[in-house]
C-alpha cells in the first residue's frame, strides 16, 4: 500500500513537469508580450521618437527577463521551479502566487458549493432511478438527467440570473461579493446561482453513470443473496449495492472536479466573482505569463493528487482491490 | 440439394421473401434506419434533430428571411416600398438616398414599436452611420410577424441570426470531434500496439493533458492567435479532447490485438503497419464511432462557454455569443437569451441523443458512460 502511494506520487512528478512546459511553451507562442500589451496603452515616455520607444520597450523586457531567446527562458524557467520558486508577476512585482492566494477562498467556496449540488442530485437520483427503473419516476429523473446534460451551464445561469431579477426574488450582489463567513445570506444570494446551474451539469453525468452502475450490480448474485437472507431494502440498497458501485462513479467525480474548476471561470467572470478563474483570465489577456504559469501548474498538481486520493479510497469500498 | 438464392419457388406459395441481405443498399438502409427508429425512439429524435440542424445550416440563405448583420430601424408606416428601397446602404457604409432619409424615418413609431410588437413596421436598413445621424435602431424588439424571435441589441433580425448560427455549431462540433478521434486514434493505436517506451511517453503525455482543467487548457490555446478563427477553434477543441480518444482506443487495441487474427496476420509475415491498418484499426471501429458521435455535443458546448466570455470567433455567428447579448440586455428583456439558449439546447440534446442511441448500438458495453468529455 505504501510502495504504492509513493511510487503514484512519484508517476505524478514527470506529470506535474510536462504540465509546465506544456503551459511554459503554450504561454511563450501568445501573440504579443506582457510589454507590448501594457506599455503601447500608457506609454511612460512621451514624446519619444520611435527609436527611444523600441529602446524603452527593449529595456523593460531585459529588465523582466523576456529578452532571452525560448531556449534559456524554458531552462531558466524550469530551474526555478525545481527549487519551489514560481517567479513574480509582470503587473506589481509580487510573488505571482500572490493572486491565486487572494482568489482561492472565493473558488473554493464555489467549487465546494457546486460540487455539493453535484453530489446531493446525482447520487439519490441516480439510485432511485435504478431501484425504480422503467417507472414513472425513472423515465422523468432521466429526462432531467438528459436535459441537464445538454444544457450549456452558462446559459442556466444567465436565465436564472435575469428572472431572478425580473421577478424581484432577491437582490443579487453584483457590485460586492460577500464570502459565506462574511455574510451568509448575500453569500448564498451571490453563488447560490452558479453553484445550481454549475452543480446539476456536472451532476447530470455523475447521475446517469449511478443509474447504469447501480443496476449492473443489482443483478449480481450477492445482491440475490443479501435478500434471500431477508435483509431489509435500504441496506440492500445503501451497503450492499451502492458501496460496490461507487469505484467508477468516483473516477467520475474526479474528472467532474476539474470541469467545475474550469466552469468556475466562465461564472466568475459572469459573477464577478474575484476567485481564481477570473484571475488567470485577467493574466491571459495581460499576458502576465508567470502568473498563468504558477496558476496552471497549482490547479494540476491538485487535481492529479485528488485523482490518487480517489484511487487510494477504492480500496475502502472495495476491499477485493489491491494496489501492487 | 443446391437452393437458388433469392426467391424460392415453390407450388401453391406464391414466393417467400428474399432475405433483407439479398435486397439492394438503400432498401436495406431504409430498413435498418427504421429499425432503429422503433428500437431507439429517442435516438431517432436526436437524428431528427440534427437533420434539422443541418437543413438549417446548409439553407440558412434560404430559409432565414433577412441578413443576419442588416440592422433595422424603423419606418414612417406611410413610406412606401418603393422609398424606402431608394436608401441604399452599400458595402462599405455609405448611405446614398434620394429622399432625405427623414421621409421615411419616424421616430416616435420607432420608439412606439419597441414597447409595443403590434405597431406594423415598414423595415429599412440601418448601417452604424445612420443610427448616428439620430435614426432609431429596432433594439430587441418584441417577436412579431416581421421578426419572428424580435431582433437582438443592434436590431438585427433574431431568427436570421440563430438559423446562421447552427453553421458555427456544425463546424464546431463535428471539426473538432474529427481533429480529436483523427490524432486520438493514431495515437492510441501507437500506444496501445507497441507498448513499451512509446506508450509509456504517450500515456504520460494524456495525463499531463488530463492534469488540466479541460476549459483553461481551451484558454491558453485559443489565445495563441490574435483573432482565433472557427477552424482553428474546432482545431484546439479537438486537441483538448484527444486525452479521452486515447484511452478509449488504447484499451481497445489492447484487447484486440490478443485476438487469434493478429497472431495469423503475423505468421504470415505481415508488418507491424500493415497489422495495425488491416486487422486491429477496423476491429475497434465502433469504439472510434461512439467516441466520435458522443463527444460532438459537448464540443458544442465548450465553444459556446468559450464564446460566452467573449473569447471565441469575434467575427462569427455564434450562439455562445448571442446568449452574453442577451444577458446584456438586461431582465426586462430576457427572450433573446431564452431562445438562443433554447437553440443550443436543443441541438446538443440531439447530438447526445442520437450518440447514445449509436453507442447502445454498436458498443454495448460502454453504455451508460456518457458524458461531457470532460468540459
Amino acid at each position: 500500500m505504501q510502495a504504492y502511494i509513493i511510487r503514484r506520487a512519484l508517476i505524478n512528478i514527470p506529470v506535474i513537469l510536462l504540465v509546465a512546459t506544456l503551459v511554459f511553451f503554450a504561454t511563450s507562442v501568445l501573440p504579443g508580450d506582457y510589454v507590448l500589451q501594457r506599455l503601447t496603452s500608457n506609454d511612460s515616455v512621451e514624446n519619444a521618437t520611435p527609436e527611444q520607444r523600441i529602446k524603452h520597450l527593449a529595456d523593460v523586457r531585459k529588465e523582466l527577463g523576456l529578452a532571452d531567446p525560448v531556449g534559456v527562458r524554458y531552462v531558466k524557467y524550469m530551474g526555478r521551479l525545481l527549487k519551489g520558486d514560481f517567479g513574480t508577476s509582470f503587473a506589481n512585482g509580487q510573488p505571482a502566487l500572490e493572486p491565486f492566494r487572494d482568489g482561492i477562498p472565493y473558488t473554493a467556496q464555489l467549487g465546494l458549493m457546486t460540487l455539493f449540488v453535484a453530489i446531493s442530485t446525482s447520487l439519490p437520483i441516480g439510485v432511485l432511478a435504478a431501484i425504480r427503473q422503467d417507472s414513472w419516476p425513472d423515465y422523468i429523473l432521466r429526462v432531467f438527467s438528459i436535459l441537464a446534460l445538454a444544457m450549456p451551464n452558462f446559459w442556466v445561469a444567465t436565465m436564472i440570473l435575469l428572472y431572478v431579477v425580473r421577478w424581484g426574488l432577491w437582490e443579487v450582489p453584483i457590485t460586492t461579493h460577500p464570502l459565506l463567513w462574511e455574510d451568509p445570506a448575500g453569500s448564498i444570494k451571490l453563488f447560490g446561482i452558479p453553484a445550481l446551474a454549475g452543480g446539476l451539469a456536472a451532476g447530470a453525468g455523475i447521475m446517469r453513470l449511478m443509474r447504469s452502475q447501480m443496476l449492473e450490480v443489482l443483478r449480481q448474485d450477492y445482491i440475490r443473496t443479501a435478500w434471500a437472507k431477508g435483509v431489509r431494502e435500504r441496506v440492500v440498497v445503501l451497503r450492499h449495492a451502492l458501496k460496490n458501485a461507487m469505484v467508477p462513479v468516483l473516477t467520475a467525480m474526479g474528472l467532474t472536479l476539474a470541469g467545475i474548476i474550469g466552469g468556475n471561470v466562465v461564472f466568475e467572470s459572469l459573477f464577478n466573482i474575484p476567485g481564481v478563474g477570473f484571475k488567470i483570465l485577467d493574466a491571459i489577456r495581460a499576458r502576465d505569463i508567470a502568473v498563468v504559469q504558477s496558476f496552471v501548474i497549482v490547479i494540476a498538481s491538485f487535481i492529479v493528487f485528488v485523482n490518487l486520493g480517489i484511487d487510494l479510497l477504492y480500496g475502502f469500498l472495495d476491499p477485493r482491490i489491491h494496489y501492487s | 440439394m443446391a437452393q437458388k438464392q433469392g426467391a424460392i419457388e415453390i407450388a401453391g406459395i406464391e414466393s417467400i421473401r428474399k432475405s433483407l441481405s439479398d435486397r439492394p443498399f438503400f432498401y436495406r438502409l431504409l430498413i435498418n434506419s427504421g429499425r432503429f427508429v422503433v428500437r431507439k425512439p429517442l435516438g431517432g429524435f436526436g437524428v431528427l434533430v440534427i437533420g434539422i440542424v443541418i437543413f438549417a445550416a446548409l439553407s440558412a440563405d434560404v430559409i432565414s428571411r433577412y441578413d443576419p448583420e442588416l440592422s433595422f430601424s424603423a419606418a414612417k408606416p406611410d413610406c412606401t416600398a418603393e422609398q424606402a428601397a431608394e436608401i441604399v446602404v452599400s458595402p462599405t457604409g455609405q448611405v446614398t438616398t434620394k429622399p432625405p432619409i427623414s421621409i421615411c424615418f419616424d421616430p416616435i413609431l420607432a420608439l412606439q414599436a419597441q414597447e409595443e410588437p403590434l405597431v406594423r413596421l415598414k423595415l429599412t436598413t440601418a448601417s452604424p452611420d445612420r443610427i448616428q445621424t439620430g435614426e432609431r435602431t429596432l433594439v430587441s424588439v418584441s417577436p412579431s410577424s416581421e421578426h419572428w424571435l424580435g431582433t437582438d441589441l443592434s436590431g438585427r433580425d433574431l431568427w436570421s441570426r440563430i438559423v446562421y448560427g447552427a453553421r458555427l455549431a456544425l463546424v464546431i462540433g463535428l471539426g473538432a470531434s474529427l481533429v480529436a478521434v483523427l490524432l486520438g486514434t493514431t495515437l492510441g493505436v501507437v500506444s496501445g500496439f507497441f507498448g513499451g517506451v512509446a506508450d509509456m511517453a504517450i500515456q504520460r503525455v494524456v495525463d499531463s493533458f488530463q492534469a488540466f482543467p479541460p476549459f483553461i487548457l481551451l484558454l491558453l490555446f485559443t489565445q495563441t492567435v490574435d483573432k482565433p478563427n472557427k477552424y482553428f477553434l474546432a482545431f484546439v477543441l479537438g486537441l483538448v479532447g484527444i486525452a479521452g480518444v486515447v484511452r478509449i482506443t488504447r484499451s481497445a487495441v489492447l484487447s484486440a490485438k490478443e485476438d487469434v487474427y493478429v497472431l495469423a496476420a503475423r505468421t504470415i509475415g505481415a508488418s507491424d503497419t500493415r497489422i495495425m491498418a488491416r486487422h486491429v484499426l477496423p476491429n475497434i471501429f465502433s469504439p472510434i464511432i461512439v467516441v466520435f458521435t458522443s463527444a460532438i455535443g459537448a464540443y458544442i458546448l465548450a465553444e459556446a462557454g468559450l464564446a460566452f466570455i467573449g473569447l471565441g470567433d469575434p467575427l462569427a455567428i455564434s450562439w455562445g455569443k448571442m446568449v452574453n447579448e442577451g444577458r446584456a440586455l438586461g431582465p426586462a428583456k430576457p427572450l433573446m437569451a431564452l431562445f438562443v439558449g433554447l437553440a443550443l439546447t436543443v441541438t446538443v440534446l440531439g447530438f447526445n441523443l442520437a450518440g447514445d442511441a449509436l453507442r447502445d448500438v454498436l458498443d454495448p458495453r460502454l453504455r451508460g458512460r456518457g458524458g461531457r468529455a470532460g468540459f
